[in-house]
């Protein structure tokens, strides 16, 4: 009777320890795929960081003024893909990319500011 | 950008109202210079050659004031300014409309042929250096003439 109950109770445990474990793992892709799924550059000292950026597709990339200049971020092909309107020190603009390709950007204010993201 | 595109002549890497705005900063400057050594040495060789200094500044502030709207409307479509680029707009019509009553006032004062020009062209002349100084002085900082590269 005893060894029966010890069983059980071991086997309780158990399933109950991977039962936790098992959410841990599933927040924990869920925090990895939040970070995949949106990145940030930052605009400081007329400089984009990273200049260069490759994402995932569907990820959205933020941009956020550091600096004390204002200043835009515009995509270079003629379509315009993105546009931002100007963006004051601390201002964000975030933008989705949805297919791969390489996007080519820069500062209509400040045409040698330029940038790209590669998204694949 | 195709290279024969208006937009691109005016905008691309070198942006023309950078270029241009030196002009009518130099000369009104030295104009208005040349004007108080005018009143001060009493030579009329330094009033006349003050007075064609501020003529071509005046005149130089058409394009600049022109490819100046014309950036705002054409690379930031125009959008709502604030912060230090509506300080740079304001200030800028009024250095452009200062340096062109200065002009007035000398070349009123010539077409009247009087002998002596008004004191009162004085202060105007030292206000409108001070809102020009500060204007390019914006300028500078939103060009990013301090900036890397």
């Amino acid at each position: 009777m005893r060894r029966s109950v010890f069983i059980t109770g071991l086997a309780a445990a158990l399933v109950l320890g991977m039962g936790v474990l098992g959410t841990g793992q599933k927040s924990s892709v869920a925090s990895a795929q939040e970070k995949m799924s949106t990145m940030e550059v930052k605009i400081d000292n007329f400089s984009f960081g990273p200049v260069t950026l490759t994402v995932p597709v569907g990820t959205t990339v933020t941009w956020i003024n550091r600096d004390d200049i204002p200043h835009t971020v515009v995509s270079t092909d003629d379509s315009k893909t993105f546009k931002s309107k100007v963006l004051d020190t601390d201002e964000k603009f975030s933008f989705t990319f949805s297919k791969a390709g390489t996007y080519p950007y820069f500062c209509s204010i400040h045409p040698k500011m330029t940038g790209k993201v590669i998204v694949q | 950008m195709h290279p024969f595109d208006m937009k691109t002549v005016l905008f691309a890497k070198h942006a023309q109202h950078v270029v241009l705005i030196h002009f009518p900063i130099a000369l009104f400057i030295i104009g208005v210079l040349f004007d108080f050594l005018a009143q001060w040495k009493k030579q009329r060789l330094l009033a006349a050659a003050a007075y064609y200094n501020l003529l071509v500044a005046a005149i130089a502030t058409i394009p600049v004031v022109i490819t100046g709207i014309l950036a705002w409307q054409w690379e930031l479509e125009g959008q709502k300014l604030k912060g230090i680029l509506l300080m740079h707009l304001v200030m800028g019509c009024a250095s452009s409309v200062l340096i062109c009553v200065v002009w007035f006032i000398h070349m009123r004062t010539r077409r009247k042929q009087e002998e002596v020009l008004p004191g009162y062209r004085l202060p105007i002349e030292a206000v409108a250096v001070v809102i020009v100084a500060l204007t390019g002085h914006l300028g500078g900082f939103l060009s990013g003439v301090n900036g890397p590269g």
